[in-house]
């Protein structure tokens, strides 16, 4: 696919010539050439690893890279500097959100730089500090009464950090403002006037580069959308041209194929009960779960998904009702005790929460089965690495050895380490939350079949997910929650998007006491 | 909107607002770390106080003064390497050297005394700025590189002394440290000077803000444009100086240049009195007024144990014992009033 250039009357914002970045020996950005114009919202997307990130950080400097030269408004950047980048115009929204939590709102929004209308140069002027962050945080529709100025960082929610860090570019007056999937932690009317920010940037002259991994949210937004597969440049469409369809041809490099779940659910064996359970922000709830059923939880954040997850895995302790495990009472006191009744659980957070990234595979998926694996309380190398061979090629792990560090893989692969520690203890119940947050197209499809297959061996698969698309392609009953309720359960047949969203969204369950 | 006017960021504040103005005073004293050592030092003073009136005589007063003056100084200086999110193990250990340079450059290479004190001072700086170096280019972990600093001070203090004290140094040294301003040993002025200082620099200057929120998120302020580096050195540079300062005291105090004196442990108490007044050894927060307070609180316990005649040989269990005290308090001070720190 080459790129399509047309002659041009649009004002050029940046520009960048025969830019390379290599780590080791992949090249993870190549880009010959590339302008980004003024006045437009130019949306990027690509699979994880495609070099949307590499792209990113050479524009904001950064990442240095091995070669090439980057213009900015028409005057060289000094390649690998954020101050030289910052100075010209470019600011970025990151998703790492970059915010120091032990100090204020204002003094985060104003970070390394002073108030603009304070004379003083050595002393801090707080007054001018906390005046000027309020006006950034009005304009982008954050009012004071929402979010005061003094309050700490670290005590604000995840999508109130995100929008700070959009303020906080906004604030910079931007000439090129960069988007890093900026809607992934936010609700959809966040995330509707993140994307109306974009717009009006772009209407007043100023260049905004988008990268979406919502692809309806790309399309909807931009004037042009870019996609790179292996750190090149494949296609530059035109709104009109880029269907959903494409963009995935295009970034995976081939016909991605779907497929729904083979797993039937076992509708004699009901594997897990939970009555009235109340938690800490959930509850009361009822749900059932039969062996070999798949049971999607969906819900806008901050609904209870993940909180229900937690509380049936025992990681947030449950205040009231019951459980039923297998027909047995459950009652988790800790992770351990569900562990030790037949829970596993994937947690959202792959390198977090789930794997030792330094560590060699064969450490990472045997450590919940060291206590089987063990003879008489020793462990011997041997034993340990047999059993990991075992367990890899079970769930299929694209390695050269086990004994190469998990980080060396690539998101997909690595999750499937993660699955496999979880099926290697045997489990009754499959907990995710967020299975595919950060994978890429090609690993989704991956983990949505180890997951059917889980279901198929018998499990019961209770699986949170803010992708609808996903819950409805591979759940046998969605239960939609709000304000910690379960406020829908609906078959498989009769989901939609619509059903679901009307339920998660709706003026909630406390309003009118509806309760499925 | 009186809360306006308080600098300190609490997440108490919408409740309090509704709330009497008392409570909403008493709450965010509650749940600023600070208050709990401030309120423990006045406690552990009168306690000890009522029970050995010579506890509070002057003279003993003074001779707290003058211990105050050493711990609180390093404490200070640890402290602000801390808020970088790093470590200062070395203070005790370049203490004790700095004093014996400073003795060796008086005594045996015939400089006065203020050259002397100078120059052992920029040999710490140098020293501050080495550990800034490693830690920032060479990404030595700061736990290491200032433990070497810690080992080879000890070391060259007894190398350069082969183990024996150095006396016969200048009786400007002695006047320092027993030089009265009123009837406040000098030292102690000092201390308070230098506390004042601190605080102004790191509540007051762009500089000081840029500390916190390196220690708190260096990535984050290295995108924010903020030089991460100059402010972790400069931190390092500032703890090995004031380090060079006590060293100095200390020959002044005991007239002699000990060669033991870096080995005596003071980068461990520095630690804990920087701990006790609300810093995070995990970086980005603490203030000085806390910092201060906490080596008060040691100097007021260790002092009112040999006030109290407590056997020499429980007094270290007594100490550890309060120190435990003191930080479980604290946590249970941070859960009831929900302050989320130190996590």
């Amino acid at each position: 696919m080459t790129v399509a250039n047309e002659p041009h009357s649009r004002a050029v914002s940046a520009r960048l010539w025969g830019v390379q970045k290599s780590y080791g020996p992949v090249r993870v950005l190549d880009i010959p050439e590339l302008e980004i114009y003024a006045g437009e919202v130019t949306g990027v997307v690509g699979e994880n690893g495609a070099g949307k990130s590499t792209l990113i950080g050479t524009l904001s400097g950064s990442v240095y890279p091995d070669s090439g030269e980057i213009e900015i408004g028409g005057v060289p950047l000094a390649v690998g500097s954020t101050g030289s980048a910052a100075h010209r115009g470019v600011a970025l929204v990151s998703q790492e959100f970059p915010l120091v939590g032990q100090l204020s709102v204002a003094e985060n929004m104003l970070l390394g730089r002073r108030p603009r209308v304070s004379k003083r140069r050595v002393l801090v002027d707080y007054r001018a500090q906390r005046a000027e962050a309020a006006a950034m945080l009005k304009e982008v529709g954050l009012s004071p009464k929402q979010v005061s100025v003094n309050r700490q960082v670290r005590t604000l929610p995840v999508p109130t950090r995100q929008m700070l860090e959009i303020a906080k570019a906004w604030g910079r007056e931007p000439t090129l403002l960069i988007l890093d999937e900026p809607t992934s932690s936010l609700g959809p009317v966040e995330a509707k006037m993140v994307l109306g920010l974009a717009r009006t940037l772009a209407d007043r002259g100023g260049a905004v580069l988008f990268i979406g991994h919502r692809l309806d949210e790309v399309r909807a937004v931009s004037d042009r959308v870019l996609v790179l597969r292996n750190g090149r440049l494949v296609a530059d469409l035109q709104p009109a041209e880029a269907s959903e369809e494409r963009l995935i041809r295009e970034m995976v490099g081939a016909e991605f194929a779907r497929s729904g779940a083979k797993a039937k659910p076992d509708h004699a064996r009901v594997l897990f009960k939970a009555e009235g359970l109340t938690a800490d922000g959930l509850g009361p709830v009822d749900i059932e779960l039969q062996a070999g059923e798949i049971l999607g939880v969906a819900g806008l954040m901050g609904s209870g998904r993940s909180r229900l997850i937690h509380t049936v895995a025992g990681a947030q302790p449950a205040t009231g009702g019951s459980m039923e495990l297998a027909g047995r009472s459950y009652w988790p006191r800790g992770p351990a005790d569900g562990t030790a009744a037949g829970i596993a659980l994937i947690p959202e957070d792959r390198k977090q929460q789930a794997l030792v990234l330094f560590a060699p595979i064969h450490s990472n998926v045997t450590v919940s089965i060291l206590r089987k694996l063990a003879s008489k309380g020793i462990l011997t190398p041997k034993r340990e690495r047999n059993a990991a061979k075992k367990i890899t090629a079970d769930v299929k792990v694209r390695m050269q050895s086990v004994d190469q560090p998990v980080g060396s893989l690539s998101g997909g692969n690595q999750q499937r380490v993660v699955f496999g520690r979880a099926f290697a203890t045997e489990p009754k119940l499959l907990l995710l939350d967020e299975p595919t947050r950060g994978v890429d197209v090609g690993a989704k499809a991956e983990i949505y079949e180890l997951i059917d297959r889980a279901a198929r061996q018998g499990m019961g698969v209770l699986v949170a997910s803010s992708e609808l698309e996903e819950l409805l392609w591979m759940c046998h009953r969605i239960v939609v929650m709000n304000q910690g309720l379960v406020v829908d359960v609906i078959d498989r047949e009769d989901a939609t998007k619509e059903r679901i969203m009307t339920a998660a969204a709706g003026s909630g369950p406390r309003a009118t006491g509806a309760l499925a | 909107m009186t809360a306006q006017t308080t600098l300190e960021p609490s997440p108490q504040r919408a409740e309090s607002r509704a709330k009497s103005m008392v409570t909403g005073v008493l709450r965010t004293l509650a749940s600023s770390p600070e208050a709990g050592v401030v309120t423990a030092c006045v406690l552990v003073f009168v306690c000890i106080g009522l029970a050995a009136p010579n506890y509070t005589h002057v003279g003993n007063l003074q001779v707290m003064g003058r211990d105050l003056a050493q711990i609180g100084i390093l404490a200070i200086g640890e402290s602000v390497v801390i808020l970088t999110g790093g470590i200062d193990l070395s203070v005790g250990g370049l203490a004790g050297l700095a004093g014996i340079l400073a003795a060796w450059l008086n005594v045996h290479e015939k400089l006065s005394a203020p050259v002397s004190i100078v120059l052992t001072l920029l040999i710490c700086a140098a020293v501050g700025f080495w550990h800034g170096a490693m830690v920032t280019k060479l990404g030595v972990p700061p736990f290491i590189i200032t433990l070497v600093t810690f080992t080879m001070s000890q070391g060259l203090a007894l190398a350069i002394t082969t183990g024996t004290p150095i006396n016969d140094i200048s009786p400007l040294f002695s006047r320092i440290s027993s030089f009265h301003v009123g009837n406040v040993p000098l030292p102690a002025v000092i201390f308070v000077a230098i506390a004042i200082v601190a605080w102004f620099v790191l509540e007051r200057t762009y500089i000081g803000r840029q500390v916190y929120a390196v220690g708190g998120n260096a990535e984050a302020s290295r995108l924010a444009g903020i030089p991460v580096a100059r402010r972790k050195t400069g931190a390092y540079v500032a703890s090995a100086m004031l380090a060079g300062i006590v060293g100095i005291l200390i020959i002044g105090r005991m007239n002699v240049a000990d060669p033991s004196i870096g080995s005596s442990g003071f980068e461990l108490t520095a630690i804990a009195a920087a701990v006790i007044g609300g810093v995070a050894l995990t970086g980005g927060e603490g203030r000085i007024l806390g910092i201060a307070a906490g080596a008060v609180l040691l100097e007021f316990i260790t002092n009112g144990l040999l006030a109290l005649r407590v056997s020499p040989y429980d007094q270290q269990m007594v100490q550890g014992g309060v120190l435990g005290v003191a930080v479980l308090a604290d946590r249970l001070r941070a859960r009831r009033f929900g302050a989320q720190r130190r996590q």
